[in-house]
């Protein structure tokens, strides 16, 4: 046997003071293993021998309270879930998004859908008020202006204008303007209900109608 | 596993005399059913053992009873993923080998220099410098002081991979095979990781040799 393959015997030894047999008989007659067995001895026997510390007196009190910590917030511990946070984002993100695009006028009325009111719908399809074009503005709006008559002071270049050609008849049974009622406009983008402005007896309204828009508002009387 | 279980209901029928007389791995089992009784009693079997080996590990007292602490929390919080397949004192020893490595690469990172280790060698292991007192020592307590100082700060400027296993080898006395399985690595790794340890602590300690 080699003498490196008996100090590894040495080295590996589970006491080192308790050699096997065939080792301590190298031991004997090898001084160079010998010396080696010596040191391994007294350095296992140093490090070993350090002072051994123990737990604190409060070390159960503290674990305990650090436990009771660790419970309370495994008991909670969904509420930082990455599940439950992106979704609580994508949330956040979907609201931001409908705040952001209707402010931004996606949503809004600018290209009108066709539709009526209970009011137009119940009347029977108006026929567009007669309407004179002068003949220096020759594409006059698709305005229909349900509820009003024809009246000689309304100022028809206030409105929008279209080249559709207006009609003349206007049914009897239209309320008029006064009478607080719906004008129906007829757009490029569709028809629009208009609820007309309240007015005082003996005045006519006149109408500043924007294109898109649902609102009008009293320009003047007619006189 | 339905075997442990009932000895753990079996201990909980049997109070704390039959809490003492039960195995690691029966209080394991009771700990998984709720049972504060028989963590407290793992608690009390193993809290100066594992608060000695990271001191051992750390040389800070203080940081080595939290990281002690921690390592029963994750005993108790992981109860029940525990399996039977080693022994507890292996799986004990494991996790706080794990808090105790993690602290000592996060020491790393902050790149603290010890005033007896100021300088590294090429592995960027700290090179100890402990120059032997050659005074007369007048006390035989100072010289015990002086020398569990030296073994302590020899065992601390080892690096790291050899020293949790000259540690379990040499100060907790574990077995071979259940270093291999705390450290997670072969016994031929391990039986040379403890011969090399060995040598670089008998080249630092030559003096009190």
């Amino acid at each position: 046997m080699s003498c490196k393959y008996i100090q590894k015997r040495i080295d590996e030894a589970d006491k080192p003071d308790l050699l096997p047999f065939d080792v301590s008989e190298h031991i004997g007659v090898c001084v160079d293993c010998q010396r080696f067995a010596t040191e391994r001895t007294a350095l296992r026997a140093l490090v070993a021998a350090g002072s051994r510390v123990t737990a604190p007196m409060n070390f159960d009190a503290v674990l305990k309270a650090r436990l009771a910590e660790v419970k309370t917030r495994r008991s909670f511990w969904w509420l930082g879930s990455p599940a439950l946070l992106r979704l609580g984002a994508a949330t956040a993100g979907v609201v931001v998004a409908v705040f952001v695009v209707q402010f931004t006028g996606l949503f809004s009325n600018n290209v009108e859908t066709p539709e009526r009111s209970p009011l137009s719908e119940a009347a029977p399809r108006p026929v567009p008020a007669p309407f004179v074009n002068p003949p220096a503005n020759p594409a006059p709006p698709p305005v229909t202006i349900a509820g009003a008559r024809d009246h000689a002071n309304t100022k028809p270049s206030r409105l929008r204008r279209s080249g559709i050609p207006v009609e003349s008849a206007m049914p009897a049974s239209f309320m008029t303007a006064e009478d607080g009622g719906v004008v129906l406009l007829r757009g490029r983008n569709g028809d629009m209900d208009v609820q007309m402005p309240t007015v005082s007896v003996g005045a006519q309204p006149l109408l500043y109608v924007t294109a898109g828009q649902r609102t009008t508002r009293t320009v003047g009387t007619s006189f | 596993m339905a075997a442990v279980t009932h000895q753990a209901q079996a201990i909980e029928v049997g109070g704390s005399r039959a809490v003492e007389a039960a195995s690691d791995h029966e209080l394991l089992a009771a700990i998984r059913d709720g049972d504060e009784v028989a963590f407290q009693e793992i608690v009390r079997r193993y809290r100066n053992p594992i608060t000695n080996f990271v001191y051992r590990m750390l040389d800070d007292y203080d940081r080595s009873v939290e990281l002690a602490q921690e390592t029963f929390i994750r005993v108790y919080t992981s109860a029940s993923r525990y399996q039977a397949n080693y022994s507890f004192s292996t799986y004990i020893y494991r996790i706080a080998t794990n808090l105790a490595i993690s602290e000592l690469r996060r020491r790393k990172r902050r790149k603290t220099v010890s005033l007896f280790s100021p300088f590294t060698n090429d592995d960027g292991e700290a090179i100890e410098i402990d120059p032997p007192d050659l005074n007369l020592l007048q006390d035989e307590t100072l010289i015990q002081d002086e020398r569990r100082r030296a073994v302590a700060r020899a065992i601390t400027s080892l690096p790291q991979k050899y020293r949790a296993a000259i540690v379990l080898r040499d100060v907790e006395g574990l077995s071979y095979d259940q270093i291999a399985e705390t450290l997670r690595l072969s016994e031929g790794t391990v039986k040379s990781r403890i011969n090399r340890a060995r040598n670089l602590l008998k080249e630092k300690l030559s003096a009190y040799i």
